[in-house]
Order: structure tokens, then C-alpha cells, then sequence
């Protein structure tokens, strides 16, 4: 099947996902969570699969954009839509920090700083308790305004439906921005990194800006669907910003779905979300994430593709 | 006002927790320098080993220096099998696919100690660690002390077995030159097997002591992974010595930043020294210029 099938389907299902589930608030609420993984999945994967960078601390842009657009509403009276694109620039900006250093050396160096940065970050939060009240956390993060389209209102209070719809939307603009990028100029220097850093180098790539742009345009994904996190459950501490989750899960998403597609790192997330609630809290309650250990060892090990990679065409 | 007595005695506490902040990095140090794989699960194999010891001592009242052995291995042997049930098979592969592959092995352990033992922080608590050592006017505790030595025997003991012994020389050919090496009538797979598994050992090692100073808990690994990787290169990779200076410089940056700034900056210091190292000289303090 080609991507753009795939990719149809997939955002179907996503669109009629809540009919099925006859618009069920608990149901609803996981799919919220899959979905905001779902694109931070795809962001990582632009970094991992297309580039080639592999990272294991996107819980830091993540954080980032949680905390810096519910500060930017609670203590500046910010609008939170606008809010959300200043933290997401936000992101950015931890991007450059990070990546400025990290770039310049190849393999495993980019991986573990990252995750170095994704610790230093969690501990700031919780001891900087001037500015994010430390491990107490924010509470009554306000939600996104109530949108009026025509005689239509979407509130983003009370209604799950139209909270799921947005971080479909979200996705979804994540998934195009990716598309696009994969498929311009950039997005094949980026496949040049990842084939062979060197032989790009050789026939004029610049090695160091294009890693720069995929994580760039990851950490502003990234970031954005933090923010979108923090409006849509109002509360926030460093452990749950921060939480090594979102440095984890969109690792499991994208390798099970299939590093070498755009769309099947989303598939992941709304499959690893679904075995994750229905089957592993079952077996083990506290400890279930040690599932995504052995759904990583051996996807790695005996189904590097993933479980989509072979069955994607591009 | 900061009296000098503090000062000196932060700084001795500094370094003399920089060597055991050698110790914990070795294991790591050490796959990463032979067998150019980071071992994302190295924090796990070393609170594995505080695991060990925290339940000897609770269960038997066992001291927890003599459980050293068994913590290294036990710790050795979660290496050992994760080596040749998954890493081996992929051994040949791109780096990031074993980078990968250990992560998810520390997700699973780490997950594991969760799902048995609860995210409780356990404490080895020994009440002779207490015990001051008057050195002048400054004190340090037999702990603190105690486990400097150890760590100290630990770091140098490996330099030693590498160059000294017939073992040891036939891992640093194979690190340098693997096709030589097997030329030469070195069985390389074996040697890459030997050297992941004394990886585990070497953080088992670790993890009582770490246990004793502090604690272990579930989350602890992680942290310990990232503080290894970044003494690491500190110290410029292959070089085991230079992990004690690194761990000592370390140490005493975190003891001065403790001091003079507060508490909360103590992890700062480190991850700001690991992004000027990147930046000024990536080859680390005793590295070969690459």
C-alpha cells in the first residue's frame, strides 16, 4: 500500500474512532493521550527515521512547552492559543541549546545528551519553585477559549469530543508538515544523513544544518502538543511534564509502527496506547511499561521494520 | 560567610565521592571504550547489584561489603544473558539499533523492579558508616571512605587486568583490531561476550555502594546511565585512569556548587561541564585527539 493510502486510513479511523466508541468519556480521554503521542511519535521519528538521529529525552521539549504556555497563561494573562505557539518556540529555542553542542559529534552523543538535558530540565522545574511552584506543580491551567465558528461554539471545558477532535487536527497537521518537509529538498538531505553521514558531507550536504532543521522542526511539534497537554488536563508538575514516558513511549510507537514510514509511527501510538490500557495494566499494574521493553528488544532484534514497514510503499 | 574549613572539607567529601563516581562509570566506560556500544542499561545492571545487597542485609543481615560478590554476580549475569539473547544477534548492525536495543532492556529492568519491589527508595544502612574520621579539623565519615577505597581498587584493578594479563591484552586487540585479533587465534566473540558481561560486573559492583551512600530505587538507573555516559567522556573514552580525575573534578564541582550556590544546582554543574567539554574539546581530558 502506498503512504498516502495508509495515511487516509488512518486519519478515518482516527475521524469515526469516537462514533464507535459512542463518544465514551473514559475511552475518549485514552485516545486524547494516544494521539497527542501519536504526533509527538511522528516529530521523533522525523529526527530518528528520517534523519537518523536518534533521541532519548523528547520529554524535554514536551516539558518545555507544557510549562512555558501554562506560565505564559497563569502568570501573564496570555491567550492560550498563542500561548501555545510561543511555547512551542520555546522548544526551539531548547533545541538550539542542545543540538549547537551535540551535532557537532556523531553517534551515541546527540541520544544521551538529550536525555541528560531531559533530567537537568525536570530538576530545574523542581527547584526553581519561584516560577513553577516546584514539585508541587500548576494547578487550574485554563483550558483552550471556546471557539465560535458561525452559530457554532466549540468548548474545550466541558467537552471531550471536541478536545480529541483538536488533537486529531494537531496530528494530523503534524503528519503534513512532515510529509512536506520529507519530500522537499531538506527532507532529502536529511535522508542523505541518515544513508551515510560522510558521502553526504562529500556531495555538498551540510551535515550539521539539516540534523539542526529536523530537530528544530521536531522539538516545535514537540513542544506544541506539551502545551496542548497541559490546556487540556490543567495540571501540571516536573514528574508528569517531564515524565520519561514521553521520552519512551514515542520511541515503542515509531519502532513498532515502522521507522521507515511518516504515518506509522502514529499507528503505533494508537496501538501501543490501546495494549497498554486494555492488556498490560492487566497483567501488571504498576510495572506494566516493562512491556515496552520487550515490545522494543524484540521489534529491534527479529522485526526491525516494524510491524507496517514492509507493508508501506513509498 | 563560608569558612575555609568548609570549603576544604567539601572539597575532600568532593573528591572522595569522585571516586566512587569512577566506579559507577566504569562498567559503562568500559563496553563503551572495547565494544564502541553504549550500554543504555547500565544504571539498571548497577541498582540490580544495590538490590542484591539491600535484600541480603534485610533478609539475613548480611554486611553489605560481603555481598559485594554477589551483587557483581548477579548484575553479571542479567548482563551475560542479555548479551546473548539479544545484542549478539544484532551485534553487527547499525549503532543506533544496540543503543536502542539496551535502552529497551533498562525500560524493562527498571519496570521489573517497579512491578517487585515497589518505587520505594531503599537505604543500605549501616550504622559503622557513621563512624568520623578526624583528619586535622576536617571529618569525613569510615563510609565515605571505605567505599573510596573500594572504588579506587575497583578502577585501578581493571587498568591492571587489561594490561597485565593475557585476558586482558586479548580484549584490547580486539577492541583495536578485530580482524587481526581473529587472525591472531582470538576467539572475537567470545571476547565481545567476556567483556559485556564483566560490563554487568563491574556495575553490580557499584550498586551497594551506591546503595550505602545513598539509595537505590527504580528511576535511580537512568540517572546513573547519564552520570556515566558524561564521566565518560569527561575523561575522553578509553581511558579508565582518567575516570578517577574526571570523577574527582566532578566531585568537587558538585561539592564547591553545593556550597556556594545551593543544593538544587548540584546536577546543573555536571551537564553544563558535559556541554563545554562537547563543545571545547570532545576528545574528553585524556582522550586521543581524533
Amino acid at each position: 500500500m502506498r503512504e498516502k493510502t495508509v495515511a487516509l486510513i488512518t486519519f478515518g479511523f482516527v475521524l469515526l474512532l469516537p462514533l464507535v466508541l459512542s463518544f465514551n468519556p473514559y475511552y475518549l480521554s485514552i485516545f486524547i493521550t494516544a494521539l497527542i503521542l501519536g504526533a509527538v511519535a511522528l516529530a521523533w521519528n522525523l529526527l530518528a527515521g528520517v534523519c537518523g538521529q536518534v533521541s532519548f529525552g523528547h520529554a524535554a521539549f514536551f516539558g518545555i512547552g507544557a510549562y512555558a504556555s501554562s506560565l505564559l497563561v497563569l502568570k501573564a494573562g496570555w491567550n492560550p492559543f498563542a500561548a501555545m505557539i510561543l511555547a512551542a518556540c520555546l522548544g526551539v529555542l531548547g533545541a538550539l541549546i542542545i543540538g549547537i553542542p551535540a551535532f557537532r559529534l556523531r553517534g551515541p552523543y546527540f541520544a544521551l545528551s538529550i536525555l541528560g538535558f531531559a533530567e537537568v530540565l525536570k530538576l530545574l522545574t523542581l527547584n526553581w519553585t519561584g516560577l513553577t511552584e516546584g514539585s508541587q506543580g500548576l494547578f487550574n491551567i485554563p483550558s483552550l477559549p471556546a471557539l465560535r465558528i458561525g452559530s457554532l461554539t466549540l468548548d474545550f471545558y466541558v467537552s471531550r469530543a471536541t478536545n480529541y477532535y483538536l488533537a486529531a487536527l494537531l496530528m494530523l497537521a503534524v503528519y503534513l508538515a512532515i510529509y512536506f518537509l520529507r519530500y522537499s529538498r531538506q527532507g532529502l538531505a536529511m535522508s542523505a544523513v541518515h544513508g551515510d553521514e560522510e558521502t553526504a558531507a562529500g556531495i555538498g550536504v551540510p551535515v550539521f544544518r539539516t540534523k539542526m532543521l529536523a530537530l528544530i522542526v521536531s522539538a516545535f511539534c514537540t513542544s506544541l502538543m506539551g502545551a496542548f497537554y497541559a490546556h487540556y488536563v490543567h495540571f501540571l508538575n516536573p514528574d508528569s511534564a517531564f515524565d520519561g514516558s514521553w521520552s519512551v513511549m514515542p520511541i515503542v510507537a515509531s519502532l513498532f509502527g515502522g521507522m521507515s514510514t511518516l504515518i506509522g509511527p502514529s499507528i503505533g501510538a494508537l496501538l501501543i496506547t490501546g495494549l497498554d490500557e486494555f492488556i498490560f495494566k492487566k497483567f501488571f499494574e504498576t510495572g506494566h511499561k516493562l512491556f515496552f521493553g520487550i515490545l522494543l528488544a524484540v521489534v529491534i532484534v527479529w522485526a526491525p521494520k516494524g510491524l507496517f514497514g514492509k507493508t508501506i510503499k513509498k | 560567610m563560608i569558612s575555609t574549613s568548609t570549603i576544604i572539607q567539601s572539597i575532600l567529601s568532593g573528591l572522595l565521592e569522585g571516586g566512587n563516581y569512577a566506579l559507577f562509570s566504569l562498567g559503562l566506560a568500559f563496553v563503551f571504550g572495547i565494544m564502541q556500544i553504549i550500554n543504555m542499561a547500565h544504571g539498571e545492571f548497577l541498582v540490580l547489584g544495590g538490590y542484591v545487597a539491600y535484600w541480603m542485609l534485610v533478609g539475613w543481615g548480611v554486611n553489605p561489603l560481603l555481598a559485594l560478590p554477589l551483587a557483581a554476580l548477579i548484575a553479571g549475569a542479567a548482563s551475560f544473558l542479555s548479551y546473548r539473547f539479544f545484542i549478539e544477534r544484532i551485534r553487527t548492525t547499525v549503532e543506533l539499533n544496540t543503543l536502542i536495543l539496551t535502552f529497551g532492556i533498562g525500560i524493562f529492568l527498571s519496570n521489573l523492579y517497579l512491578q517487585l519491589w515497589s518505587a520505594d527508595i531503599r537505604n543500605i544502612s549501616v550504622h559503622w558508616m557513621e563512624n568520623p574520621i578526624q583528619l586535622g579539623g576536617i571529618y569525613i565519615s569510615l563510609g565515605e571512605m571505605v567505599t573510596f577505597l573500594i572504588s579506587f581498587t575497583g578502577v585501578i584493578g581493571l587498568h591492571l587486568f587489561l594490561r597485565r594479563t593475557k585476558i586482558g591484552k586479548a580484549i584490547r586487540v580486539t577492541a583495536i583490531d578485530r580482524q587481526s585479533a581473529a587472525l591472531s587465534g582470538i576467539n572475537v566473540e567470545r571476547v565481545d561476550l567476556l567483556a559485556f558481561s564483566m560490563g554487568g560486573i563491574l556495575a553490580g559492583l557499584g550498586g551497594p555502594l551506591l546503595g550505602m551512600l545513598s539509595f537505590v530505587s527504580p528511576g535511580t538507573g537512568i540517572a546513573i546511565t547519564v552520570k556515566a555516559f558524561i564521566l565518560t567522556v569527561l575523561a575522553g573514552v578509553g581511558s579508565i585512569p582518567g575516570l578517577i580525575v574526571a570523577g574527582m573534578i566532578l566531585g568537587v564541582g558538585e561539592a564547591l556548587t553545593v556550597t556556594f550556590v545551593s543544593s538544587s544546582f548540584r546536577e546543573l554543574f555536571g551537564f553544563a561541564l558535559f556541554l563545554v567539554i562537547l563543545l571545547v574539546r570532545p576528545s574528553g581530558l585524556f582522550g586521543k585527539r581524533g
